[in-house]
């Protein structure tokens, strides 16, 4: 290079400072690497007519560089790799030559004449801007080094900025993502509070589950109390049989299946992942996923992601059966209550005055329906029927028998049957009609029509007490037979009659009278004090009396009703 | 019911779906029960147009996974087109832009067929 005159050599000065100054804006604005290193080579190239140039960029971790930008011949290509690693001595140095750092040099394969300019930001190595000789193989004047190394340094920033800001854009992304997929959490969360069927919920978390995991394969599977079964289901021609199933609910809660698990549905449907979901610690539901076609795996966040939505699924859907629970059990009440209504209308309302006689009646069921029963039909010859019942158990069951006996009693009744031939009949048909365990205790008579005599059969009944006048020990009520239903009518039933004189007293009851409980559960309130009570109130008329008894009786068991209670009580004024 | 709707379009063999409203949980039946409909039918060049799609849900993408593979598979596809950025970005975000075609306007998808 000639000799400079002051004057030249400030106008080149000022050149250069225009240059650094242009090449500084646009490198700093620029965020991408690659054009920054690449303005760096031919900026550098193109100002000191340098044929042959080339960066290299350090790959740390690798051990190694390779050549982000390389032009002229006979050097590293273009994203050729280097295997090397310099000491602390080379990378701390800011501007490289060949005399100092020969072993560099030939590591690299560049010239002894090049020049290597250090890439470096006050704590990173980034790797180095090698130059060749000068076309003119002039060496490089101060100057140009100087101009060279503060373009490096600005480089060097720009690098590292346009990294950083990479680097924030990639944790910006993931942190969308997380966004992203609470969000989703939290929208399903909300909707599925939303839904009542199950199936619209595991639907729902199915679509949820293939747009989040990009997949197309996915199955669904529950188990409501041994059920198991698929409830959602996308990309799986046969769905796993019971043994399969039964077979996936063994695997581990968090499966990465690995063709050890023995189960062809897995490998058939490319199935990568089983998850179990627990409730109450028990394992209920089960989720399988197929590849994802990003070809992506399962890491940590997508196994807890689908953890997350899975058990919220389950618990949704776990709500939705309880609550179907709850409306089954309402529906169940509200078929009760019709029942009861249906039940008191096959008892007699009003009951039937009969002159002479001052009658009252209760029926009290401890459930909505019960088993008891009574009635009191006015027959064609002006005679009267008065019955009682009680069948065996409580509730539904026993309101069904109840109902077929008062059918039986009302269509028997208009016959001219005797007691004791109709008692043998509706024993047959209840006994043919009904399990052996099922029977019923029944007392029927009959009052003549001229208000004297009662003829009676009493099939295993609750002797009904006769209070004479004055005398405080009662008669009981007792011939007749076996209880309904228990065997067929070998034996026919026989029946007696009583004359009913002024002042008697008739009581009839069921054994929820006899066998009502005290609190304790250890006494039961017996024919005795029922005889103590009636004798206590005899003066009564027949409601006071059946009012008396009753309060005993809840006195007695402190209001805890366990049993029906049915009393027909009958004073001949 | 939250807003959403489906209009079905034919241009030549291509049916077009126009989706407006918000495509999420509750309404990602809808667009399932439309798609299967055109595979029954077989239809299976299909653009959707989501130009007046407001909001999606990974639900709504989900019913897309859960069909384009079969359609493809047929020898048809689903392409996505009209975009707004913010359904773009759910989109991205799952990384479904690299798999599957999504196109600025329906007709580049058109002419993609």
């Amino acid at each position: 290079m000639s000799p400079l005159t002051p004057s030249t050599e400030e106008r080149h000065s000022r050149f250069e400072l225009r240059t650094l100054l242009e090449t500084s804006r646009l490198l700093i604005e620029s965020q991408d690497p690659d054009f920054v290193l690449n303005n760096l080579l031919l900026i550098t190239m193109g100002k000191l007519l340098v044929p042959k140039g080339m960066i290299l960029i350090h790959k740390p971790g690798d051990e190694a560089y390779f050549a982000s930008k390389s032009k002229g011949r006979g050097w590293l290509a273009e994203d050729e790799e280097l295997k090397a690693e310099f000491p602390l001595s080379v990378l701390e140095t800011s501007v490289i030559y060949g005399e100092d750092f020969k072993e560099v040099f030939e590591t690299i394969g560049i010239d002894p004449g090049s020049v290597l300019f250090n890439l470096k930001t006050s704590n990173h190595h980034l790797g180095f801007l090698c130059l060749g000789p000068k076309g003119n193989k002039q060496p490089l004047t101060e100057h140009e080094i100087e101009f060279i190394e503060s373009l490096s340094i600005i480089s060097s920033v720009a690098i590292a900025n346009s990294r950083m800001f990479q680097e924030l854009r990639h944790i910006n992304r993931r942190l969308d993502r997380k966004v992203h997929d609470l969000n989703t959490l939290l929208e399903l969360s909300k909707d599925f509070n939303l839904m009542v069927d199950q199936n619209d919920i595991a639907r729902s978390f199915k679509f949820a589950m293939l747009g989040q995991m990009l997949i197309r394969t996915f199955f669904f599977a529950l188990d409501v109390q041994g059920d198991k079964r698929i409830i959602a289901i996308s990309g799986i021609n046969d769905e796993p049989d019971a043994d399969q199933l039964d077979k996936l609910f063994q695997l581990e809660d968090v499966n990465h299946v690995n063709g050890a698990e023995d189960c062809p549905f897995l490998e058939e449907n490319n199935i990568q992942l089983v998850i179990g979901l627990r409730f109450q610690n028990e394992k209920i539901g089960l989720v399988g996923v197929g590849q994802r076609a990003n070809k992506e795996g399962y890491g940590d966040s997508e196994v807890n992601f689908l953890q997350s939505l899975g058990n919220l699924a389950l618990l949704t859907i776990q709500k939705t059966l309880l609550l179907e629970e709850r409306i089954e059990k309402e529906r169940l009440e509200e078929e009760l209550s019709l029942a009861k209504t249906i039940q008191e209308g096959l008892l007699p309302n009003p009951i039937p005055t009969i002159d002479g006689f001052d009658i009252a009646a209760i029926n009290v069921s401890s459930r909505q329906v019960g088993g008891d029963y009574f009635d009191l039909l006015k027959m064609e010859d002006g005679g009267h029927l008065f019955a009682i019942a009680d069948v065996t158990g409580k509730g539904a069951p026993a309101s069904l028998l109840m109902a077929n006996l008062q059918s039986m009693l009302h269509a028997l009744a208009p016959l001219n049957v005797s007691l004791e031939e109709a008692s043998g009949r509706i024993n047959d048909i209840i006994h043919d009609n009904t399990p052996a365990d099922k029977f019923i205790t029944f007392f029927w008579g009959k009052l003549s029509p001229d208000k004297k005599r009662f003829k009676y059969v009493n099939a295993g009944h609750n002797p009904p007490m006769l209070f004479r006048e004055n005398k405080s020990e009662p008669e009981l009520l007792e011939e007749g037979g076996v209880i309904l239903g228990a065997m067929p009518t070998l034996m026919p039933y026989s029946c007696s009659e009583i004359e009913f004189e002024k002042g008697d007293l008739l009581v009839c009851f069921t054994d929820g009278v006899t066998e009502a409980m005290n609190p304790a559960q250890t006494e039961e309130y017996e024919e005795d004090r029922l005889i103590e009570c009636i004798n206590k109130n005899r003066e009564k008329n027949s409601s006071g009396i059946m009012q008396a008894i009753i309060d005993d009786i809840n006195d007695f068991s402190n209001n805890i009703q366990y049993d029906d209670i049915t009393m027909i009580v009958l004073k001949v004024s | 019911m939250k807003n959403f709707t489906i209009a079905k379009r034919q241009i030549e063999n291509i049916s077009v779906l126009d989706i407006s409203g918000e495509l999420d949980a509750h309404t990602a039946s809808q667009l399932e029960n439309s798609l299967k409909a055109l595979i029954d039918e077989k239809q299976f060049k299909i653009i959707v147009n989501c130009a007046r799609l407001e909001y999606i849900a990974s639900a709504g993408l989900g019913v897309f996974m859960a069909y384009i593979e079969d359609v493809r598979g047929l020898g048809g596809d689903i392409k996505l087109t009209n975009m707004n950025d913010r359904v773009y970005n759910v989109f991205d975000l799952l990384g479904f832009p690299t798999l599957y075609d999504i196109h600025d306007d329906e007709q580049e998808a058109i002419s993609g067929f």
